[in-house]
């Protein structure tokens, strides 16, 4: 039994799948790549598994449940976490108080112990200042709070949306070192949507490529990248 | 069912439900239509400022009620017909949206739109108690000979002025599409319903746009208002019920159906004349728009949230 | 000895409210009565303001309560005072009912929805027939207490009270948390476990419950109820503004903006005849052009400063909002 499997899953948006035919799984323990082109489908699958877009077949089990019909709120307290390519803030809280929102409302903690566990988990990845506002936060900053709130839920999968997008090398490595561990001492499995090749390399086990809604490739990184699938994907035709 | 089936089964309804009520009382379907006419001609200006500034203006029934105030006082003042006073009024009240939308429409553009929409309740408020104010609660009325013309086919009579605001919806439903479709202007205002950003990249004075959208919406509903103020006694709460019913109807039609508008205030207006006719029934026409407007709501957004 | 400096402030407050009766004269008692009445109901408002959701339908809620308790006491003889909390139950109860159809909106379809319910709710009673009265309303035997306008006063600042609890409460729980999350982005809030209808749900029962009881106590003292005086636009408009005055998303907030503006409603009525409203009119747009905070939200000593208040309210409706 997988931690988080998709079977045959479709997303049609009136008549274009964004998702078509993509089955996968992913398990405690292991990085995941998710690559493609713009307009893969990447996104829509991190949508489709977090609960906030209903798929228009196939089906989602979660540790061998059924969750399809599940609303996203129930699947981010069944241990289903996911980061924001395009960052969600709740400005009207300040960062610690965005962290405790997963200890509160995931793991049913008091206000006082959530906020203990919260000041605790942005120690581990060093996140501190936690009372300011989120917009005086710098972008390291910013994706290390997307992290923490995303495991605040105490999640067993984890998606990562493009999530070293804007960093340097230095922050970018940090990063990486980051998810290894999160992957390694929480036993959770991570799904690492990325464009920049080297973290993906670096980063994961296996990767799957998107084109178009469906599942071109699968595979370790090494293998992927000399698919003719594949780099005709991304170079477009003959290659 | 496909869109084109249950639309053919729609018109039919109509037409059968139109026939059964001509049998029943003629003058409910006269009426109703008349009235269907008032409140689209109203309804209009609201969709415009919708469609393309994007804002519910809360305060519109009341700037309806401030063209009536104008046009009443310019009318017994300068002796002559609020027909006469019209085109002025129309321009004080295309500078008085000019105004309100420079000095506060403007600056919430940015803000969440339930800032606009406070301000916007609060503008109709302040306007029709400084109407008070100044005016107190008495009402106005003016007398004009032609407004009770009336009609006689077989044995019911009618009155034939109201048909104006019939004419005066197909006027301004017309004229604002023809202004939209064929001059720049107009397309350009599209552009930047559609799309403000896009708009701007290509060159459009976005805010520039909005203001002269949001004066000529005044403009209009401020002509709509002299013509009320021919038919209708005028007090300073009059307007308000007009705002509700002009969100009823665009949200009905959905925004930037013109055409859709004026069928949905004919069914409306004739549903509100049926019930007003119904003795019985006759305090229930209140809300016929209301509970039409909840479960319009409810419907879209049970549509909407099909994800 | 700093915690018990700030609910001294509080606690002064709320003793100089106990005892005003004995020191003020009948008619002040009784504007100040009505000034609670409008603090409550602020109060309630600004709980489900919280959500990001705003409702114009604070009459409607209002007067419902007041006719539930009206006819709870007529036709099934029940004690006024228990009559007021059979109002407030009849609210909530309501509410939650109507809100498993309309908490599924936002933004301006869910506001103007609560417009047209107040006046779906008039309609209705309006068209009650003998049952609620119809158009002339419904006489009380004698009103409550006997009408003593002591007793009325302290009547009323048992619903503020009411009201301030249920702020707080709201305030200092994993509510506050979660209303705030769900303002800001739903999404976000959704993905980090909020149930967001569930706690829609919960401020928008628990502010009509308010509304309701406080519209119970209006109608107990004043002795009748007509469709007209019970679901009047005022019950919506003052409150409004008062807690926009005062600063919303605080408990405080309404409280001031209340006495503030109940005060100067009150003097104005005696300067200005008609239209005294205007006032009302022209505060909410100027707080909403230039400190939607309110004058709380510009006062506040412990975020980080106030420019940021003003600008933390215009970021404050999210993704969560959708365009009408």
């Amino acid at each position: 039994m997988h931690s988080l499997e998709t079977r045959s899953l479709e997303r049609r948006f009136g008549g274009l799948a964004a998702v078509n035919g993509l089955s996968f799984s992913l398990d405690r323990g292991e990085i995941l790549g998710v690559i493609g082109p713009n307009g893969a489908g990447k996104t829509t699958l991190i949508n489709l598994v977090a609960g906030l877009y209903r798929p228009t077949s196939g089906a989602i089990l979660f540790e061998g449940r059924d969750i399809t019909g599940v609303p996203a709120h129930a699947r981010a307290r069944m241990g289903i976490g996911r980061t924001f390519q395009l960052v969600h803030p709740l400005e009207s809280l300040d960062v610690l108080e965005n962290v405790m929102l997963g200890f509160v409302f995931c793991r049913g903690l008091g206000l006082r112990a959530a906020r203990k566990e919260a000041e605790a988990l942005c120690e581990t990845l060093r996140l501190g200042g936690l009372a300011r506002e989120l917009s005086q936060i710098t972008m390291l900053e910013t994706k290390k709070l997307e992290i923490a709130r995303a495991l605040a839920g105490g999640p067993s999968v984890l998606f990562l949306d493009e999530v070293m997008a804007g960093l340097n090398s230095d922050e970018t490595r940090e990063l990486i070192e980051l998810v290894k561990d999160i992957a390694r001492s929480r036993n959770i499995g991570v799904g690492v949507v990325e464009h920049v090749m080297g973290v993906i390399k670096e980063l994961t086990h296996r990767v799957l490529v998107l084109e178009a809604g469906e599942l071109i490739a699968e595979g370790p990184y090494e293998e992927v990248v000399k698919d003719r699938r594949v780099i005709e994907a991304y170079l477009g035709g003959a290659a | 069912m496909s869109l084109r089936r249950s639309a053919m089964l729609a018109a039919a309804g109509g037409a059968l439900a139109a026939a059964a009520i001509l049998v029943w009382k003629p003058t409910v379907l006269v009426y109703g239509v008349q009235r269907a006419g008032l409140y689209a001609a109203v309804a209009i200006p609201m969709a415009l400022v919708l469609g393309i500034v994007h804002i519910v203006n809360l305060a519109h029934g009341e700037l309806l009620m401030v063209a009536a105030y104008l046009t009443y006082f310019g009318a017994t003042l300068l002796g002559v017909d609020p027909y006469v006073a019209l085109a002025p009024t129309a321009v004080v009240m295309a500078a008085l949206g000019l105004a309100i939308y420079n000095l506060a429409i403007k600056h919430t553009l940015k803000a969440p739109e339930l800032n606009q929409l406070i301000l916007t309740f609060g503008l109709g408020i302040a306007l029709s108690q400084g109407v008070n104010l100044v005016f107190s609660s008495q009402s106005f009325k003016l007398s004009l000979g032609y407004v009770s013309a009336s009609a006689t086919i077989g044995d019911t009579s009618f009155g034939v002025y109201d048909f104006a605001f019939v004419a005066a919806a197909f006027a301004i439903g017309y004229g604002l599409r023809l202004f939209l479709t064929r001059t720049r202007f107009g397309k350009a205002a599209l552009a930047v319903g559609q799309n403000p950003r896009g708009a701007a990249i290509v060159g459009i004075d976005v805010n520039r746009t909005y203001g002269i959208v949001f004066a000529l919406a005044v403009a209009l509903v401020g002509a709509v208002g002299s013509m009320f103020l021919t038919k209708q006694a005028i007090f300073p709460d009059v307007g308000g019920p007009y705002t509700m019913k002009s969100f009823c109807l665009v949200a009905m039609a959905g925004v930037g159906n013109i055409t859709g508008i004026i069928y949905c205030s004919l069914v409306l207006g004739v549903a509100e004349a049926a019930i007003n006719g119904l003795r019985g029934l006759r305090g229930w026409s209140d809300i016929v728009f209301f509970a039409i407007i909840v479960a319009t709501i409810l419907a879209r957004s049970r549509a909407e949230s099909r994800r | 000895m700093r915690r018990l400096a700030r609910f001294l402030g509080p606690l002064l407050l709320a003793a100089a409210a106990i005892l005003l009766p004995f020191a003020v004269g009948a008619y002040p008692l009784a504007v100040a009565r009505t000034v609670l009445v409008y603090m409550a109901l602020a109060l309630s408002w600004d709980i489900l303001v919280r959500s990001g959701q705003i409702s114009f339908g604070i009459a409607g809620f209002f007067g419902l309560g007041a006719y539930a308790s009206v006819l709870a006491d007529l036709h099934a003889s029940l004690s006024p005072v228990l009559s007021i909390l059979a109002a407030g139950a009849a609210a909530a109860l309501v509410a939650a009912f109507l809100g498993l159809a309309i908490l599924r909106l936002r933004a301006t379809y869910f506001s103007i929805t609560t417009l047209a319910l107040a006046e779906i709710f008039r309609v209705v009673i309006h068209n009650g027939g003998d049952f609620t009265g119809g158009a002339e309303g419904v006489v009380l035997p004698k009103p409550i207490f006997g009408g003593d306008s002591r007793q009325l006063y302290w009547l009323a600042l048992g619903a503020v009270l009411l009201a301030c609890l249920c702020s707080l409460v709201f305030q200092k729980t994993r509510l506050r948390l979660a209303l705030t999350a769900i303002r800001n982005d739903e999404t976000a809030a959704k993905s980090n476990g909020i149930h967001i209808f569930k706690y829609l749900m919960v401020a928008f029962a628990a502010s009509s419950f308010i509304q309701g009881i406080v519209g119970g106590i209006q109608v107990q003292s004043l002795g009748f109820a007509t469709p007209e005086s019970v679901f009047d636009p005022n019950y919506t408009l003052l409150p409004l503004a008062m807690a926009l005055l005062g600063g919303i998303y605080s408990t405080p907030g309404p409280v001031l903006g209340a006495m503030l503006l109940g005060v100067a409603a009150e003097f104005l009525k005696l300067k200005i005849p008609y239209g005294h409203l205007v006032v009302y009119g022209i505060i909410i747009v100027l707080v909403i052009l230039f400190m939607p905070r309110g004058l709380f939200g510009l006062a506040r000593p412990d975020r980080p400063s106030a420019a940021k208040a003003r600008s933390l309210l215009r970021k404050g409706g999210g993704e969560g909002s959708s365009r009408a």
